[in-house]
């Protein structure tokens, strides 16, 4: 018994969490493993191209790879592994984009051979101009980001060292008056700023929008934001005028309704991929200022249109904020060249015990269908089958009785189908939120909500992301977009911001059981128990009979 | 006598030749055969010929003589010369090529050349003719070395065979046949007085090519293209081709004898001629030692047995999962022995490996006598009883038995996958796997191994050059292909590699044990590497660590009753080191099923578990055994149901109700093990009134002689002969036999003939006439028309130019396939001449 590691066949590392080693260990394999799962015991890593490219981009190389393995390994690592990860390695930077004092932008690698097979591709030929010398080729600027897509994709990523247009320049300064960037935060605009592009990734709840407003100050130029919906955008704008020396004046809209361009705009995914006659209309947006920094928020949903704008955006700043580099459509090849590399990194619990997010206690409510339900849905059609057990009314009375037990706590209910969040909204005299709750009247409920007027919300899934409810103590799940993991985190987010009182949150779902609700249920809860999140199964007979429980 | 002959043979050991009789019984006289010098050798000597060639023993010889012979038969002397190191080999060579018998410091300047450059040729020579003279290759005093016959036959060169010198024939061997005058023309053109015979002639050409001063001189005179043509014959082979009137430079060397003439247009450089221009050597390149192992790579001594310890755990892993893996999926025997290729494909998933690591795997544990066809009917593979002792043997054990099967067996798993001279495919466990050199290339590759530094590898490279010159392969196959044996050193590194015999290219310790290369000879060698290979071995363990995601980790190898278990309880989802368990309702249903109780499962996960088990777990348990066993499923043969209670109560009182088996299911429906018309009987015995219900419920009236089979159609008549021809029919028939007729009686010309494809009916003609115009067009040329009933009866035209009609076929271009094709004669209904221009 020496080392916390173990190395499988499958590329997965195994990290003992209580081993004396293991946080010596979790720094050394951070850098080119990507933590997939994170329970209570065993912390499963996995080593992937991206990953050991990662590292590569953040100037690790491939001995202090296999230094790490080998060193922390319990049992010997197979040989083959550790030739695998140094080959694999080895292909990120023999091709590199460059600036050339004559030609322009260039790509130049230090292996002939690996030129000359990527030139032979035909999907690199019409990217490339031409050849300088036999180890140079042009490049046009246009396809800068295309050739890295490219590139990447042939296995042979290149490192991008073409540098950055300084933008107009536009005075943005933080104004820590009464607060202070967290030293993660510090650490994560340090090492987005050092690399020049690339994503941090932080939880839900850990401020990614001050790591933005830092990023913003330090690049003291006008700045494109990319968020979710109108919002978030509103958000950024309250958080940016607060938190930083910029004014209202200074921060515009560009969304549905507004279209403000100002040197600091805050634009939603939405509005820049509407389509009209078979054009993006809003496109003119990124050329509209010579933008020094572009932030994209959630960079996990980016819509796949909004990589193809990010293509031609390879010559700014970008700084991709998210809770997770897994996106549910398997692009984050594209998010790697394109946006670039993670920069930093930090896992949920670790954040947690340094007190700067809630912990939760997860409880998944189990909910037996009376038999007449039972019969309806073993009759339902497939599709419908579960909108039915998602809505059930037996559900109903779990989440009355489940708000009944936190009254005076600031409670959401969160739900996928309207007319059972109405009826929910009904019985538990809630207002609702909805699709369509107008903005004014969505931010007045908010505001309520936050000032302790109202105690439950009832909300539909447009409240899934970035709006911001620091007292909420309280999530009850009725019902989701069936097993999303995406879902779950950011609803697990909801109630992970710092409470006031400091006491634990509590996240309830309330699932049918023996239908496909509970599939799904657990479909999700695996990712809340991989996150490091333990959760409990109650029933709901047992939590009505008791209810002091 | 046995005594006075040793001593001879002692005294007589001369310093360098080793173990031959010399100078010391010069007064005896040279041995006259080899028969003869073996009786002089010591006992020895003897022994250790018979060492190395084990086949002479076989019967035991009856005396020396036979000895003798057999040592000079064919199959033993070539099986000699394949066993030879190459030194030796060109050093029998060489003799082949020199003089007979040879005096060593011919043999000597044959090996050196006249430079004499090379002091390792001088100094390794004594040792290759000891080598030759041991192995009774070679024979006679150190002044007059003879080559054994046999082996100067198998050695020296022929037009066929081509000595491995590419050295040609003597000036006397190929001068033999030629005209005594033509021979005088030759030594008048070299510039030699003439002589009275053709054997002087020959003897003084001979002599004149061998004087390197004189030979000098003459060729000092030839012209430029004369030397560029001898330099191209000089390393061989020397055999080229002139025309019938040669160029000039051509004939100054014809003339000169310097090529000689074997036969129209074929010309052949003379051996001494080769010799001269090669400065005296035998060979261009000798190889006098063994090249070196370099470059040498070391690597930490206890980081290669450590790793190679892991991969050998992980190799009693790998077979451990195929048994299992075929305990309930055996795989059918192919009728012509061996694994599908789907099979193995199969397996090769379910292991998550590669075929060819597949096939080495499946091959191994066949070596060991772990698995075996059971000889059923239905011929399938399966784990052998002696898998269940091997699994009950402690890991290293179970290892050493794996390796030293291995480094035994002769199949080789690395054929797998080719073709044989038939081109069959070659298959795992199949036949035709066996090479039986094998166990001795794997032997000696760990050997040569085991000669370096512990921990320190070489290149695989300059392994297999070692292997080449240790047992250079006889025919220089075509460059393309590797000889057998460097393809099975090639697979032996590989093999060692995934047994965790040797890491990174570096022998471990327990490798090294196993090849017998640790100098304790007092403990066998399985238990040296066992008892090396035991304390690197990851300890079982038994614990796990269960989690709140439904996982459970076992951070190493398990006790084997903990692993089953655990094995049935989850799934495996990822292996290495550690195994990681995933628990699914699934997996827990499974449990169930195989006997558990969920009260059982959370005692034994309890039991082995190092932290608590988390609430979801036992949840999932729970929530699982609450379903399990919710529904039953049994087998009835027939049921009986009533709508009051107290009567089935009554029947099952009844103990005549015994022999129809019944059970109650429900109040009001009994199960019963007898059919249904069996049941009716028996109740009715009883003095009830059942009535037979049908598949919807509805009673069925029974009626005497209901029975009806499935719809059936009616057969068809059966007539004797063939059926009565139908109109159609014999309107065509006519017509073909008419049209066949006028074939055979109208006076043909090339138009009258021509096809009439408008009403399709076939050429007729009789066998003689379809013969006799086959063979005409094919004298002609020309194509025809042919009616052809193909083996599958039907019938069909086509249009052929015949090519040759031999043993009952005709083979032809068929324009209407486009290519060339073979018809028997007899199924060719007729032919028919076609018109000129219809082709």
């Amino acid at each position: 018994m020496t080392g916390p590691l173990i190395v499988q066949s499958d590329k997965t590392l195994l990290l003992e969490v209580d081993h004396e080693q293991a946080d010596a260990c979790r720094r050394a394999i951070a850098p080119f493993a990507e933590l997939e799962r994170a329970p209570e015991h065993i912390h499963t890593y996995r080593v992937t191209p991206l990953g050991l490219w990662n590292a590569r981009a953040a100037g690790h190389d491939a001995e202090q790879v296999v230094d790490a393995l080998v060193a922390y390994s319990r049992y010997p690592v197979p040989h083959a592994l550790l030739v695998d990860i140094a080959e694999t390695m080895a292909r990120y930077g023999r091709l590199k984009l460059v600036k050339h004092p004559v030609h322009g932008l260039v790509l130049e690698s230090t292996d002939r051979p690996v030129l000359e097979e990527i030139l032979r591709s035909k999907k690199v030929q019409p990217l490339v101009g031409a050849r300088i010398d036999p180890d140079t080729v042009a490049v046009h600027p246009s396809e800068r980001g295309q050739i890295k897509q490219t590139l990447l994709k042939l296995g042979w990523p290149a490192e991008d060292l073409a540098g950055y247009v300084d933008g107009e320049a536009h005075p943005i300064e933080l104004d820590e008056s009464g607060w202070s960037l967290r030293p993660y935060q510090r650490q994560a605009v340090e090492g987005f700023w050092h690399g020049g592009s690339g994503v941090v990734v932080l939880p839900c709840g850990a401020g990614k929008t001050l790591v933005g407003a830092g990023a913003m100050a330090e690049a003291k130029a006008t700045t494109l934001i990319l968020v979710t919906n109108t919002v978030s955008a509103r958000q950024w704008k309250h958080e940016l005028v607060k938190r930083t020396s910029l004014t209202e004046e200074e921060i515009g809209e560009y969304s549905g309704t507004r279209k403000e361009i100002r040197p600091v705009t805050i634009a939603t995914y939405q509005v820049l991929t509407t389509k009209r006659k078979g054009i993006y209309p809003h496109l003119e947006l990124f050329d509209s200022r010579d933008w020094g920094l572009v932030v994209y928020d959630e960079v996990h949903l980016l819509p796949a249109p909004v990589f193809k704008f990010t293509a031609d955006l390879q010559a700014r700043r970008r700084l991709g904020l998210t809770a997770t580099l897994v996106r549910e459509d398997g692009r984050e090849s594209d998010v790697f060249s394109l946006i670039g590399p993670k920069r930093f990194d930090a896992p949920w619990k670790e954040i947690e015990a340094q007190g700067y997010i809630a912990p939760a206690d997860c409880v998944e409510v189990r909910v037996n269908l009376t038999d007449s339900e039972r019969l309806a849905y073993a009759t339902a059609e497939t599709e419908e089958k579960y909108r039915y057990c998602a809505t059930t009314a037996t559900k109903r009375k779990v989440t009355e009785a489940l708000v009944a037990k936190h009254q005076g706590e600031q409670t959401l209910v969160i739900g996928q189908y309207i007319d059972q969040l109405d009826e929910l909204g009904e019985h538990l005299d809630a207002p609702v939120i909805k699709g369509e709750t107008t903005n004014a009247q969505r931010e007045k409920l908010f505001d309520a909500f936050r000032q302790g007027e109202i105690s439950v919300l009832v909300v539909s899934k447009v409240a899934n992301f970035s709006i911001d409810l620091p007292e909420a103590t309280v999530a009850i799940q009725v019902s989701g977009t069936f097993g999303s993991r995406q879902e779950e985190a950011q609803r697990l987010g909801r109630v992970l911001r710092p409470k006031a009182d400091g006491h634990e949150a509590r996240f309830y779902s309330v699932v049918a059981r023996d239908t496909v609700d509970q599939d799904f249920a657990a479909h999700r809860q695996r990712f809340l128990a991989e996150q490091g999140y333990a959760y409990r199964i109650v029933d709901a007979d047992s939590l009505l009979s008791n209810k002091d429980a | 006598m046995t005594t006075a002959r040793r001593e001879t043979g002692k005294t007589g050991k001369a310093p360098r030749g080793g173990g031959s009789p010399r100078k010391g019984e010069a007064g005896r006289g040279a041995p006259r055969t080899l028969a003869d010098e073996l009786r002089a050798r010591p006992d020895d000597d003897l022994a250790a010929l018979l060492r190395a060639r084990p086949d002479l023993l076989n019967p035991v010889p009856g005396d020396l003589t036979q000895l003798a012979t057999r040592a000079g038969t064919r199959a033993s002397v070539v099986r000699t010369l394949e066993r030879l190191d190459r030194f030796a080999l060109q050093v029998a060579e060489a003799l082949a090529v020199a003089p007979d018998p040879c005096p060593y410091e011919t043999l000597r300047a044959l090996m050196t050349g006249d430079a004499d450059d090379d002091p390792r040729i001088a100094r390794e020579l004594p040792r290759a003719v000891a080598t030759l003279r041991e192995q009774a290759l070679v024979w006679g005093g150190e002044d007059r070395l003879r080559l054994v016959r046999t082996v100067r036959e198998v050695l020296a060169p022929s037009a066929s065979h081509p000595s491995p010198t590419g050295l040609g024939p003597t000036v006397a061997e190929a001068t033999a046949g030629m005209s005594p005058g033509r021979v005088q023309q030759i030594v008048a053109a070299a510039g030699l007085p003439a002589t009275h015979d053709p054997v002087t002639a020959v003897t003084a050409l001979s002599a004149l090519f061998g004087d390197r001063k004189r030979m000098a001189a003459l060729l000092s005179q030839a012209p430029a293209e004369a030397t560029a043509v001898l330099g191209k014959l000089l390393w061989g082979p020397p055999h080229g081709t002139v025309t019938a009137d040669p160029a000039s430079h051509l004939r100054w060397l014809l003339d000169r004898g310097l090529l000689l003439s074997t036969g129209p247009g074929g010309v052949v450089l003379p051996r001494e001629v080769a010799l001269h221009l090669r400065a005296g050597r035998a060979h261009r390149a000798p190889e006098p030692v063994a090249p070196e192992l370099a470059p040498v790579t070391e690597h930490d001594q206890r980081v290669v047995d450590a790793t190679a310890a892991g991969q050998a755990y992980t190799a009693l892993t790998v077979v451990e999962d195929l048994l299992k893996e075929w305990e309930s999926g055996s795989p059918l025997v192919l009728r012509a022995g061996g694994l599908s290729v789907r099979e193995l494909k199969r397996t090769a998933a379910a292991l998550d490996t590669t075929e060819s690591a597949t096939a080495f795997w499946v091959e191994l544990a066949y070596a060991a006598g772990l698995l075996a066809s059971d000889g059923e009917v239905d011929e399938r593979y399966a784990p052998t009883p002696a898998y269940d002792d091997w699994l009950r043997l402690p890991a290293e054990e179970r290892w050493t038995r794996l390796a030293t099967a291995w480094l035994a067996a002769t199949r080789t798993p690395g054929l797998v996958g080719e073709r044989d001279a038939k081109a069959r495919t070659l298959a795992a466990l199949g036949p035709d796997l066996d090479r039986s050199p094998a166990p001795e290339v794997r032997h000696r590759v760990l050997s040569l191994l085991a000669t370096l530094p512990p921990g320190a590898s070489v290149p695989p490279a300059t392994l297999l050059d070692r292997l080449h010159w240790e047992r250079p392969p006889r025919t220089s196959a075509d460059p393309g292909t590797e000889d057998l044996r460097t393809r099975l050193a090639r697979w032996a590194l590989a093999e060692a590699d995934l047994l965790g015999i040797t890491s990174r290219g570096a022998l471990a310790a327990h490798g090294r044990a196993l090849v017998g290369a640790v100098p304790d000879a007092a403990t066998p060698v399985e238990t040296a590497a066992a008892a090396l290979l035991a304390p690197l071995l990851p300890e079982p363990l038994d614990h796990v660590l269960l989690q709140a995601d439904l996982t459970a980790v076992a951070p190493g190898p398990l006790e084997r009753p903990l692993a089953q278990t655990l094995g049935v309880l989850a799934d495996i989802e990822s292996k290495g080191g550690a195994t990681v368990y995933r628990f699914t309702p699934g997996s827990v249903r499974r449990a169930l099923d195989a006997g558990q109780s969920a009260t059982d499962l959370k005692a034994f996960l309890t039991t082995h578990s190092r932290t608590p088990v988390p609430q979801p777990l036992a949840y999932l348990i729970d929530d699982v055994a609450r379903r399990h066993g919710h529904l039953r499923v049994g087998a009835a043969s027939s049921y009986l149901r009533c709508d009051d209670e107290a009567v089935l109560a009554e029947i099952l009182a009844d103990r005549r109700s015994a022999p129809l088996r019944l059970r109650r299911l429900a109040p009001t429906v009994l199960a019963a093990q007898v059919a249904p018309d069996a049941l009716l009987d028996g109740l009715r015995g009883m003095g009830y009134a059942p009535a037979a219900e049908s598949a919807e419920g509805d009673v069925v009236v029974t009626r005497a002689d209901a029975r009806r089979t499935p719809p059936r159609t009616a057969p068809a008549p059966v007539h004797d002969g063939p059926p009565a021809p139908g109109p159609t029919l014999l309107d065509a028939a006519v017509r073909a036999i008419r049209a066949g007729d006028m074939a055979a009686t109208a006076e043909r010309k090339p138009t009258a003939a021509a096809p009439a494809p408008a009403d399709g009916g076939l050429p007729r003609t009789s066998s003689a006439d379809t013969l006799a115009t086959v063979q005409a067009a094919v004298m002609t040329g020309a194509a025809v028309w042919i009616g052809y009933v193909n083996a599958e009866g039907a019938a069909s035209q086509r249009v052929i130019a015949p090519i040759r009609v031999e043993g009952g076929f005709v083979t032809a271009y068929d324009h209407t396939a486009d290519e060339v094709r073979t018809y028997p004669l007899h199924r060719i209904t007729g032919v028919a001449e076609l018109v000129d221009d219809s082709v």
